[in-house]
Order: structure tokens, then sequence, then C-alpha cells
């Protein structure tokens, strides 16, 4: 078993780990505020990429619609930070109300949370902020589990998934730009207050603001690679290469599914709820289809069956998006360059940087090799269809 | 008398109209080695289906032991207790032999009791005799779709005896096996006589020499004949149908 | 009445447009095309350019867009898709990585703005094709309106739809393409080049998006990326027909054109689109192969 246990690749594989946390934590050492927040946000984005690595790359689940899961997060904290807002306690009401409510009431409405537009009542729980804070969690994770069931349950797989996942936040879009009285449409939620603790308020540029998306970032990763190595991890992946087999070996397929599709889901919805806290807003774009589909670029690209790898290109991309973003000119030879990237990374690096980096350990003259099976999988085979 | 691990009760399927199955009832008593034979066409690995939950039937009763599974999901057919080795070997090609055989032992199939990691010391005593049953130790951190036709084979089989199946069915286990791999395969099936329950289809009548006790023989999905090898090669009904052309061979 | 039957007829028009390439390059192909909409957009530049410096009116161009996007379709086969075949989700991927290539090819003049140099016609900015003079105005037909330029859409999209059943149905290439859809392996035992015929499939699938490209730049601004939201609407079409199956992509799209039109009519745009996908959610889950199907590759 030891012999298993410390083999090269999983000495190298803590290695990294380590060496990410470590420049996680220490990351404010190095940087100023205002580039923290912006890293804040691409620690975000890497969480995005452990839970599409989760969905995609370990339960073979391609989900096109994870901007859903973001975006109900980020609208959950956002409500009730939105209520916190100055301007929303100075509506000339007792009781926080947000100010397009006001814009989009009807003449001689009452200026009250409970009946100034239709559907205002349902933000009266928002007004503590834990619920906003717990419901950026359970919604999505609710939505998933529902959603899940009913097509896994129904043996529905691989492209069929996709273009479900895909209609879903197609149909769940527009209609929160439709609901404009209570969610305000296509403007979003903006002008929120700060998340508050103990009186403590956390304005975006604050180390301590970063330190509260970092280290859950840390956390889920771990909290992820933990999961997919018990027990049940082994069997999800086992689903994803043969759902029948393990169908009769007596694992109920679709049980397996809908726990890890969910739990992708969580950890989605909870990097939405962060994303909030850093950026101070919530917008339907959350909820478009090229986000989505960028999340599985930056999964790809780091490497979709490797939990870090993912975490790390959603980084990196951003990091360099961001960069490039600096002029105009730039930002739009970098969009080309990012399709050349994902053409070249699909055809010939199909297991991302991930990949690349299980080679290398494996071509490194140290002694005697490690296991033969890619530590990552091989993403070239696919689940049919 | 033993008691009968597999009652099948007129088992019936009909897809628009054409009886694949028709009207099987058969006994198997625990521990028995059953082979199935028939033409192609015959409704062997239809029954299979049947039994195993791929296919639902349209009449009829299965029963494993006491329990009723007749037309329950596969996951739940094969928690009860039935094993089933397909005709083109399934594996978890991406995942080692190790862990295709840990997936096998895993004793609950429950998401929530699996958050843990590693296996009871049953289970693990269990692996370690089935990997000498099979002879995959040298390879078992090997991706399994790395593996060789034979080894494929063997390791499925594995995983269908670590899972603890009481009856376990095996649709034509040496199909594309060279000579030598037959022989370690028949083997296998030797040594797990009597432990668990086996349903066979095989067509290779050299191989079904080798491990047979009792021949039951289908025919246009109905059951031809039943009975000790000596007697079904002189089955002169059984010769009109099936062997027509020559006989056993 | 008539007029919500007719603009839903002609919403259903389009969306079989797009989607008639999709179930060539999808249904035959297996390959998810998220550059479709590109394809579409080039063609609806090609409309553009043809009528800035060759002069030529839109009915002319589309001949002209059918090989200017059937031979970006064949490169893209033999550069990219040829090594993909069979890994379906690396064919979305990819094909999503071209899709963004070739908007960026069109919004910065094939690299050429980065040397100052503009391309009429080209850039960022949007551009109008001008539509013949004949196909504007508007006509009563027995106190009913007729738009001639929608049903001009329509009658092209059936020519298109009735051509491409005609090459599928009646030709030698069309029983080839049929039977690579089935078994490629079988189809090449028997003695078809399926990487050729695969690789004219995809250009002829291309080249459709060319022309819904064409007909599309006649009443919608023309941008980089007018495209991109084209795709999954025909996506949604060809799964919701059934793989492969031309008339399950027609009668989808008719089902989805007319639901829309109607629910439209009632209500709003945005809620139309919703109960749109809400329902293509529902087909899928009812009947995952579509609602007309065969077993394919």
């Amino acid at each position: 078993m030891n012999q298993r246990f410390f083999d090269r690749h999983r000495i190298a594989e803590i290695a990294v780990y380590l060496a990410f946390i470590a420049v996680v934590l220490a990351m404010p050492a190095f940087i100023d505020e205002f580039t923290l927040n912006r890293f804040s946000k691409y620690l975000v984005y890497g969480m995005l990429g452990i839970a599409i690595a989760l969905s995609w790359g370990y339960a073979g689940i391609l989900n096109l619609g994870q901007g859903l899961f973001f975006g109900l997060g980020a609208y959950m904290v956002a409500t009730s930070l939105k209520l916190q807002s100055y301007t929303s306690l100075q509506q000339g009401s007792d009781t926080p109300v947000p100010d397009f409510m006001l814009w989009n009431a009807q003449p001689g409405a009452p200026t009250d949370l409970c009946c100034i537009t239709d559907g205002s009542f349902l933000w009266l729980p928002f007004q503590a902020q834990w619920f906003g804070i717990a419901m950026a969690i359970v919604l999505p994770t609710l939505v998933a589990f529902l959603v899940g069931s009913a097509i896994f349950r129904l043996r529905i797989s691989g492209v069929y998934v996709a273009i479900i996942t895909l209609a879903l936040v197609l149909l769940v879009r527009p209609l929160i730009i439709e609901f404009q009285p209570v969610t305000n449409g296509f403007n979003g939620l903006t002008d929120l207050g700060w998340l508050t603790f103990g009186g403590f308020e956390f304005d975006p540029y604050l180390v301590e603001t970063y330190y509260v998306i970092a280290i859950p970032t840390v956390l889920v990763l771990l909290g992820a690679r933990w999961l997919v190595a018990t027990r049940a991890g082994l069997i999800l992946q086992a689903t994803r290469d043969d759902a029948n087999r393990a169908r009769y070996l007596g694992f109920s397929v679709a049980a397996y599914q809908v726990f890890f599709f969910s739990v992708s889901a969580a950890i989605a919805g909870f990097a939405g709820m962060l994303y909030v806290v850093a950026s101070e807003f919530a917008s339907p774009t959350f909820m478009d289809i090229a986000f989505s589909i960028s999340m599985l670029v930056w999964a790809a690209v780091g490497g979709r069956r490797s939990l870090l790898g993912a975490c790390i290109g959603a980084i990196l991309i951003n990091s360099i998006s961001a960069a490039a973003s600096e002029t105009e000119m730039l930002q739009e030879a970098w969009k080309a360059i990012l399709g050349l990237i994902f053409i070249l990374g699909v055809l010939f690096l199909p297991r991302g940087l991930a990949g690349l980096g299980h080679d290398f350990i494996e071509w490194l003259p140290l002694g005697r090799r490690g296991a033969t099976r890619p530590q990552n999988g091989n993403a070239g085979s696919e689940p049919a269809e | 008398m033993a008691e009968s691990a597999l009652t099948i009760d007129g088992i019936t399927v009909s897809f628009d109209g054409f009886k694949a199955v028709d009207g099987v009832s058969m006994v198997i008593e625990d521990g028995e080695l059953r082979v199935l034979i028939g033409a192609n066409g015959a409704g062997k690995t239809t029954l299979m289906d049947l039994i195993s939950g791929k296919t639902k039937s349209t009449d009829g009763t299965v029963y494993l032991f006491d329990e009723d599974i007749t037309n329950k999901q596969e996951f739940e057919i094969a928690r009860a207790g039935i094993g089933r080795k397909f005709q083109i070997p399934s594996v978890f090609r991406d995942l080692t032999v190790r862990e295709n055989l840990s997936v096998a032992a895993t004793p609950s199939p429950n998401v929530s009791r699996n958050l843990g990691f590693g296996l009871p010391a049953d289970a693990r005593d269990k692996l370690g005799e089935i990997i000498e049953l099979t002879a995959l130790g040298d390879v078992l951190s090997k991706r399994a779709g790395d593996l060789s036709h034979g080894q494929v084979q063997w390791l499925e089989l594995g995983m269908i005896i670590v899972q603890n199946a009481r009856v376990i069915l095996l649709d034509e286990p040496t199909a594309g096996m060279t000579q030598g791999e037959t022989r370690k395969t028949s083997e296998i099936i030797n040594r797990l006589k009597g432990q668990h329950t086996i349903l066979v289809v095989e067509h290779d009548m050299s191989f079904v020499r080798e491990i047979a006790e009792k021949i039951t023989v289908m025919h246009l999905g109905k059951v031809l004949a039943e009975g000790p090898i000596a007697d079904i090669e002189a089955n002169a009904a059984v010769r009109a149908a099936y062997l027509g052309k020559g006989g056993i061979h | 009445m008539a007029d919500t039957i007719f603009i839903g007829l002609s919403l259903a028009s389009i969306l079989l447009l797009v989607a008639l390439g999709l179930t060539i390059t999808y249904g035959a192909m297996g390959v998810i095309n998220m550059a479709h909409g590109e394809l579409v957009m080039i063609g609806a530049y090609t409309a553009v350019m043809a009528a800035i410096y060759l002069k030529l009116n839109m009915i002319l161009a589309i001949p002209l867009a059918f090989l200017v996007a059937a031979g970006l379709g064949l490169l893209i086969e033999r550069l990219v898709i040829r090594h993909l075949y069979g890994r379906i989700l690396d064919t979305l991927l990819a094909t999503w990585g071209i899709s963004l290539l070739l908007q960026q090819a069109i919004r910065l003049e094939f690299g050429l703005s980065f040397i100052n140099i503009h391309v009429e016609g080209l850039g960022s900015g949007l551009q109008n094709l001008s539509v013949p003079e004949f196909l504007n105005q508007a006509y009563d037909l027995g106190g009913f309106t007729v738009q001639p330029y929608r049903s001009f859409i329509i009658v092209v999209t059936i020519a298109l739809a009735a051509l491409t059943w005609f090459l599928m149905y009646k030709t030698r290439i069309g029983i080839q393409v049929r039977a690579i859809m089935r078994n490629p392996q079988m189809a090449a035992a028997f003695g078809i080049d399926v990487r050729q015929v695969s690789a004219l499939t995809f250009a002829y699938g291309s080249g459709l998006a060319g022309v819904a490209g064409v007909m599309l730049a006649g009443f919608k601004t023309v941008s980089p990326d007018m495209g991109s939201s084209l795709v999954v609407d025909g996506f949604l079409v060809v799964v919701m027909g059934g793989v492969g199956s031309l008339l399950g992509s027609a009668a989808a799209a008719g089902l989805l054109g007319e639901i829309n039109g109607i629910i439209a009519m009632v209500t709003n745009d945005i809620f139309a689109r919703a109960v749109v996908f809400a329902l293509v959610i529902a087909v899928i889950m009812w009947r995952p192969n579509g609602l007309f199907s065969f077993k394919g590759r």
C-alpha cells in the first residue's frame, strides 16, 4: 500500500497543492489592495474551475449551464447586501427598500418591502444577511438536485445533458430580466452594501476580505480533493467510465450523479456569493452562455480531470485576459489567441496543463517509475456520447 | 435437495409481437453450475437480460431464493445478489485494475456510506483472494483499458465474484479467447463451483464439457431440453432442432 | 390570427435555415459545431462585401456566400474536425475556439487593423445590407398584408430543405453519407471514402450556414457577434427534432417558431423564449432521442 501511496506522482501532487496554497495565502504580502481585489475574483473563477472539473472530469457530466448556479448564488447574497446599502436605507421608510423598487413602483404603492412592487415581499427574509448567505448555497444545490434527479433518473447522458443544462440557463436568464420589479432586470443588482460580521464591514479592498475569499477557495479545493479520493469518488469515476457496469455491480448511477452534480452546483453557488463580495454587483450576464462556456475553457486548459489544474487554468487565463485588456487592441487580439489556444489545446493537449505536468514528472529521471496510469486520466477516452 | 437459488417461472418477453423468450421456466439450485446452450437467436442472452433487469419482461416471474426480483431495476437486482458478465467485456477502462476491483468490493452501495477511504478488512481479504484467483497481481496499477483481452475478461469475472453475487450470469466467457486463456477461464470457473451459483451461456462445446454438470437447451425462445450432458447429446429433439448439421462439436 | 401564424412561420423558417446546416454537420457527422453561427455571420459579411466591392445584389450574393462558407467549412474540417471524430464533446470545445477566431478575424479586419488599415465592410461596427426593391414593398392579398421579404425567406428555406432532402435521399453521395451516419467502419469496409465524403458533407452544411447568413443580413444588422446566439437555437431545433432527421428538424422548427410567435403575441418576446426553452427541455426529457429518431453512431 505504501509503495502506491508515495509514488512520485503522489509526492509531486502534494508538493503542487502545498505550493499553490502557500502562494494564495501569502499573496497579500506581494501585491497592493487593488490588485489583490482583482486576484480574489480570479480565485473565485478558480473555484468555478474546480466545480467544472468535478462534474465534467470526474462525473462525466458536461454542464453547459454552470453559470446558472453561479448566478443564483450571486443574486441570493446580492439581495441581502442590497438591503444593507446606504441608498436602500434612505428611501423614506423605517425598513430598507432598494432604490430600483421605488422606480418600478406603481403610483401610490406603500414604500415598504412588503408590497412596494409585485413580488417585493420575496425580499423580506433577505433582511437577515445570514439568510442571503445560506440561500446562496441552498438554492443552487436544490435546483441542481431537482434537475439532476429528473435527468439522471431518466438516464439522460452526454450531449443531451449538455443541451438540457444549456436550455435551462437560457430559460432562467430571460426570466430574471423579465421580473424587473424584483431583480432590477438587465441592470442587475448594483450599489450593494458590504458583507458585515460582528460590526466588521468587509470592504472589498481590504486584506481581510481577500481572506474571506482565499480561505474558502483553499477549503473547497481540499474538500473536493478529499471527495474524489473517497470510495464514493472512485465509484463516481466508475459510473463515468461505464454506467452499465456500475449498475450491474449494484450502484445506483443516478444517485452518484445527482450527488456530485449537486456538490458542483453548491461550489458554483458559493463562488457566485464570493464574487459578489469582491465585485459588489450581481448581473444577468453571469448567466450568459459565453460565460458558462468560458468556464469549460478554463477547466480544459488547466486539465479537466485535475481539480487543481482546472483551478489554476481559470486563474491563469483570467490573469492574462486582465493583463491583455489594458489596451483595447490587445484585448481583441487576446480573444483570438484564446480561441487558438483552445483549438490547439483540444487537439494536442487534451489533458491540459495538468497532463503536461504529469508527463513531465513521469519523464524526470528519478529512479523507479510511478504508476502507469496518468494521474489525471486519459481525456482522449471521453465517455461515449 | 438443495435450496433453489434462481427460480424462473414462465418468463416471457415480446418485442412488437415477436416473443424472443416465450414462457421459459427453470430452477437452478444453490451452488449449481448450469450451462445454457442454443443456436443464435434462441433467446439465451435475452433470458440473461430478463434476469438481470436489462430487459423488462411482459409475463412471468424471477425469484432469487425467496425474493421476487422480476422487472426491478438493474442495480436493485445486482444488490439482491445477481452478478453479470457481458459478452463484450465491460470494465472501468480509465481506472486501474485495483480500482476496478475496489469499486466492485465496496460493501455498501450508498453515496453517504462511501464518504470514507479504503475497504473494511473482510472486503480486503476477499480482494486478495480474487487477485490470486484471477492472477492479476502483476497488473494491479495498470489501466484496465490497457489490459489484454483475456485479462479484461478475468478482471470482469473477478469484479463479479468480489461483489459477492450469489448467482453469477456469464455470457460467453471464452468468446475471442485463445486456447490457453480458455483453459485458465475454465479453471477459474471450476474453482467457483459450489461457492456460487452460476449460469453460463456458451457456444464452445469443448469448454462446456469441461465445466458443465447440467445443461439447458433453448430453441426459438423456449426450453427444448434439460439434463446432464450425456442425455442432451443423445436427445433426438435437440439433434433435430439445433445440432442437426453434424451433432455437437 | 393569420398574421400571428405568418410571423410564427417566418420565425420557424429562420430557425430551420440555421438548423439545416446543423442537421448535416451534427446529425450526419456527430460534430457539435459551435462555429456554425459564425459561418452564418461569414455568409452575411460575404453579402455585405459583395455589395460594396462587386456591386452584387443580395440574390446574386447567395451562391457566393455558399461557396465562401463551404470553403471555410472544408478548411475547418481538414484542420480541426478531422482529428476529433468520435469525440463529440471535444468538437464542441474546439469549434468554440474557432468561433472566437472567426469573430475576431472580422472584428480585427483579418489583423489589418493592427497596422491601421481599415477595410470598409469589416471591423467591429454594424453593417447593413440593402434588399432589392421588389422584396421591400408590402402588398395586400385579400385583406392580408404579405411581407415580401419574410415570404422570400420562407421560400428559400423550403427550397434549401427540399434540395438537402434530395441530396441526402436521392443521390449516390447522399446514400454514402447516410451509410456513414449509421456505421462509419462498415461504410469504409464497403469502399466508401469516409474522409472525403465527411469533408464534403461538412462543407455542404457550412455552405448552408452561409446562405442563412445572407438571408439574415436582409433584415438584421450584421455584426461580428450576430452568430453566437443562433447556434444555440439551431442545436435546440436539431436535438428536439431528432438527431439526423431532416423532417424532425423541420417539424421542431415549425413548432418552436409558431409557439414563440403565438406566446410572444399574448405576452412578450422574453417570456416566449423562456417557454420555448422549457418546451425543449420537456421534449428531450420525454424523448431523449427527439421527436423523430433512429439509432446512429
